[in-house]
């Protein structure tokens, strides 16, 4: 996933220029201000996992790995979100949140756009209506027709409205961009599970969508270790992965997410780096003969080291193919 | 309907202009430096979709690659690893192309964003505003070449107003030596200017000086014309074969036996002319072999005497000549000066006719020179043979060969012959109403510095002037830059072979863009970059081999002939007019004749073409009654004295 920032683009012109139309009062942002996500709710955690290969983790050297290894991906998967803050009313913030997915094949040895499902872009007005009477009486119909509305005022699970803090109202507007973002990118891998033929390299967990979660062509990659999956000794063996091992195998059961099998793999050398680096956890749906599956994934995943993702700054763990997905997306979203 | 090839962008740092524009395609796209592609915007103007026409001039690739170390690193440093990476870098194709035009032609604005496509053959006609010259019963394309791009085959059309006059006129080529691209460039270019310059316009002819070698000696001949040449022609419409009208000229070896050419084989002698000129032909043209020591005023003054009132005229003894001169040749010339002198050293006479002396001797030494200079060309005999002016033939090519001669004969052969072709067009009376002169090696004949010579000055006035006689320079030369500005200022047409890097990084190539320079040196023989008038950039296109043997072929098939005795070349010369003649009967005939007599004998003859060569040629001998052995006159008897009478009585 990628977040990016940028300044008023032609979308966010038109969307304030729809919205000072219907809603007297708006205080323009200077240069909309981009948001940055917001940190996860959660916080770091290690979390039990159940191994599945052999009866305690370990590392396993990835077996007949070698420069000439070939990748078995025939895609790549990601999705961007980007979030602007375009105006205030009486401090309430009005958010455009711009969310997109794609789908990159590679054709000898080249990347190009899956013309099965093309690539998805989605924009949306995150309003706090509840907070925002004139637009409420208003209704919002005539801006629905051109831009889609999503209210960040509405209340919880518990019944209970958020507070009208310019901030509580920011964090949620970016927390539902965000699932839209998710859902996009859902929605494409169901699509590729559905009519792909080869195995797709998803940047991300495979767990949120069931039917994606059991199919043999996802795999999906996590970069970010908020939560670590092994306590204890286990901790030590996978923050002490060297180049080309990985952990054995073992089971992640997220609530009111599916099952998968999962296992960490270090791809670069860690020496004078942190002990994260290079380092990424892989999601796989459950299959028989684990090992294998585990080491010839492992083998795809390290032949995508090449070519570096240089000059992004994570390129220790992004691969080129997720690269490209997120340029792609830059450049049409 | 074709397929876009491209998109047209532009970003704050590389924006378009009504002059350029940029443009990505597909990396496998056939899109190269010099390609022509069409865009179609997007925007409609004044009810019309706006097409600009542009050709390829410059081209970029690039990567997403931010620093060359990331991709050293990326593979360990070792490039052999670079092969297996599961993925090739994005990368791009991004070119530049120059406006050729823009439709509606006003107003005239930047390019807009629009799709990229390959030029097809009718886009071609329109990018280069050939469509002006190409209408139906106003045509007046001179097809130069094939543009190919892709797919796309297009015909290349000169106009021929712009190339012959009287709109402007001239062509000159450069390139390296050593490929034969400017003279294939050349004799391809006549023949399909004889086949399609338009017959309104009226009859064309070419003069060819040939300055070295022997590439334009086989312009009768045919040569090997491959498939691929082939498909050149009929796409060109023009039938690969070599000139049917070819005539040669050539001057004699100084021995005066064989003519000084490459083509004097005697297999190909029917077509080859003798070049020799007098006393009166040469002294027209004087101050082209002398210099300006050699004429001050006074040797002016007595030269243009000599010319008004001495050749072909009768000149009677004086208190210093002594006896009646008609002066018609070098040698009667020399006589005449002989004389003067011997009066004056007699008289202890310091001048004659205000003419000093030493002015006289001076002039004398100059002039008599000239006929050793131009042993060959100059005949001391006073016969010309020259080519035909007032009666030059339509579609014919006349080669003027000079490559074995000295420097001086060359110029002055160029000089006249230019000189004359100049009269008898400003008279109409040459015979055609256009005519080409082609001259290679213009960096010796009209170099931009130097000292100011006789030839620099005709080939300055043909360049400025020529158009409006219809007499047009085609030139060639290696080091264009070198050339002097005015000459090749005044082409209307210019084309490029294949190019010196030292060449292309003079100034007059600032304006092409360095993948164009680059393109320029390296192309492939048969292969031209074009510019005229019409074309508002230079247009790269192929050339079919001319269908004429090559020099170097012809060479080896007919090898130039070595200096023979004197019967074998008044057998060679005479044979073509009669085949009848053999060398017993020319060694009958000229057996008791001076070499000189024979030579004269022969020369008279081939000015004459007699019917009856053999009559002819016996004719130019004096008569020479053989001796008769004398006979004994019968002695009288002596009568014997009578004893008896001792007186007789």
């Amino acid at each position: 996933m990628l977040a990016s920032s940028s300044g008023p683009d032609a979308a966010s012109r038109a969307a304030l220029r729809l919205l000072m139309r219907r809603l007297p009062g708006v205080s323009v942002m200077d240069g909309a201000a981009s948001v940055e996500p917001f940190a996860a709710s959660d916080p770091p955690a290690l979390r039990a996992a159940s191994v599945i290969e052999g009866t305690e983790l370990r590392a396993v050297r990835v077996p007949d790995f070698s420069p000439e290894a070939k990748s078995g991906f025939g895609a790549f998967l990601d999705g961007t979100q980007k979030v602007q803050i375009i105006a205030h009313h009486g401090g309430m913030p009005i958010v455009i949140g711009t969310v997109s997915a794609a789908v990159r094949i590679r054709v000898d040895r080249r990347l190009t756009t899956w013309a099965q499902e093309p690539p998805r872009v989605e924009r949306k007005i995150y309003l706090p209506l509840r907070y925002l009477p004139a637009l409420a009486e208003l209704g919002a119909d005539g801006i629905q027709a051109r831009w889609p509305i999503v209210d960040t005022s509405t209340a919880d699970k518990s019944g209970e409205y958020p507070s009208q803090h310019p901030a509580v109202l920011l964090e949620r507007a970016t927390r539902a961009v965000d699932q839209e973002r998710e859902q996009l990118e859902d929605w494409m891998a169901e699509a590729w599970c559905a009519k792909g033929a080869t195995p797709i390299f998803m940047d991300g967990g495979i767990s949120r969508s069931a039917s994606v979660a059991s199919s043999s062509l996802a795999v999906g990659v996590i970069k970010s270790h908020r939560t670590l999956y092994v306590e204890g000794d286990a901790l030590g063996i996978v923050l002490g992965l060297r180049k080309g091992e990985r952990s054995s195998v073992f089971r992640v059961s997220p609530r009111s997410r599916s099952s998968v099998m999962s296992w960490y793999l270090r791809l670069r050398g860690v020496a004078g780096r942190d002990p994260l680096w290079g380092l990424v956890r892989v999601e796989v749906a459950e299959r028989e003969r684990l090992s294998d599956r585990a080491n010839e994934i492992s083998r795809w995943i390290m032949a995508e080291t090449t070519p570096l993702s240089l000059p992004d700054g994570r390129w220790d763990k992004l691969a080129y193919g997720v690269r490209d997905c997120e340029e792609f997306l830059r450049a049409i979203s | 309907m074709i397929e876009a090839l491209g998109r047209v962008v532009a970003t704050e740092r590389k924006p378009n202009t009504p002059h350029e524009f940029h443009f990505w395609t597909a990396i496998s796209s056939p899109v190269g430096i010099g390609t022509i592609v069409r865009v179609d915007g997007a925007q409609p103007m004044d009810g019309q979709i706006p097409h600009i026409y542009g050709i390829v001039v410059e081209g970029f690739s690039y990567t997403d690659l931010q620093s060359p170390m990331h991709d050293v690193l990326g593979h360990d440093g070792l490039p052999t690893l670079a092969g297996f990476a599961s993925t090739e870098r994005a990368e791009i194709r991004l070119y530049t192309a120059a406006v050729l035009r823009q439709i509606p032609e006003e107003p005239l604005q930047p390019v807009p964003m629009g799709q990229v496509f390959l030029a097809e053959e009718a886009d071609v006609h329109v990018a280069l505003r050939m469509d002006s010259y190409l209408k139906e019963g106003a045509n007046t394309g001179i097809p130069v070449g094939v543009y190919r791009a892709g797919g796309t085959d297009a015909v290349i059309y000169l106009d021929a107003d712009f190339l012959l006059g009287p709109e402007a006129a001239h062509l000159n080529i450069t390139g390296v030596s050593g490929l034969a691209t400017k003279t294939s460039a050349v004799e391809w270019l006549l023949a399909s200017l004889f086949k399609h310059f338009p017959e309104e316009k009226g009859s064309i002819a070419a003069v060819c000086f040939n300055v070295k070698g022997p590439d334009l000696c086989y312009l009768d001949q045919p040569g090997k014309v491959e498939q691929s040449d082939e498909v050149l022609y009929e796409k060109l419409g023009v039938e690969p074969r070599p000139f049917q009208k070819v005539e040669y000229f050539a001057p004699y070896t100084a021995k005066g036996l064989a003519l000084n050419t490459f083509r004097n084989n005697e297999e190909l002698l029917d077509n080859v002319t003798p070049l020799t000129w007098g006393l009166r032909e040469v002294l027209q043209y004087a101050e082209v072999l002398l210099n300006k020591d050699d004429i001050d005023a006074k040797a002016d003054a007595l030269i243009d005497f000599i010319t008004e009132n001495v050749v072909d005229k009768e000149f009677p003894p004086d208190g210093i000549l002594t006896k009646n001169h008609r002066v018609q040749s070098f040698a009667e010339l020399d006589a005449w000066f002989r004389d003067i002198l011997q009066g004056l050293e007699k008289k202890n006479g310091e001048s004659w006719r205000t003419h000093h002396v030493a002015t006289i001797r001076k002039v004398r030494n100059r002039l008599s020179n000239i006929s050793t200079r131009c042993a060959g060309l100059v005949t001391d005999s006073g016969a010309v043979s020259d080519l035909p002016f007032g009666s030059f033939g339509d579609k014919t090519v006349y080669v003027v060969d000079v490559a074995n001669l000295e420097e001086d004969a060359q110029d002055l052969i160029f000089a006249r012959i230019v000189s004359k072709l100049r009269e008898h067009l400003e008279r109409r009376d040459l015979g055609v109403k256009h005519l080409v002169v082609f001259v290679d090696e213009l960096n010796k004949y009209a170099p931009g510095d130097g000292p100011e010579t006789y030839v620099r000055k005709m080939l300055l006035d043909i360049a400025e002037r020529g158009r409006y006689l219809g007499l047009v320079l085609f030139s060639a030369q290696q080091f264009r830059s070198q050339v002097h500005r005015r000459v090749v200022g005044n082409s209307g047409t210019a084309l490029f072979g294949r190019m010196d890097p030292d060449e292309l990084s003079t100034p007059g190539y600032a304006v092409l863009s360095p993948a164009t320079r680059t393109k320029l040196a390296t192309l492939e023989k048969g292969q031209l970059m074009i510019r005229h008038p019409h074309f508002t950039q230079p247009i790269f296109v192929r050339f079919p081999r001319p269908a004429v043997m090559q020099g170097r072929e012809g060479s080896e098939r007919y090898p130039q002939s070595n200096e023979i005795s004197l019967d074998a070349a008044i057998l060679r010369a005479l044979r073509p007019l009669d085949p009848t003649i053999t060398l017993p009967w020319v060694q009958e005939i000229t057996a008791l004749y001076t070499e000189q007599e024979v030579i004269r004998a022969r020369n008279a003859t081939l000015l004459a073409r007699p019917h009856d060569v053999k009559a002819y040629f016996s004719s130019q001998f004096r008569k020479i009654i053989p001796a008769q052995p004398a006979q004994r006159p019968m002695a009288g008897s002596i009568r014997s004295v009578p004893e008896n009478d001792p007186y007789g009585f």
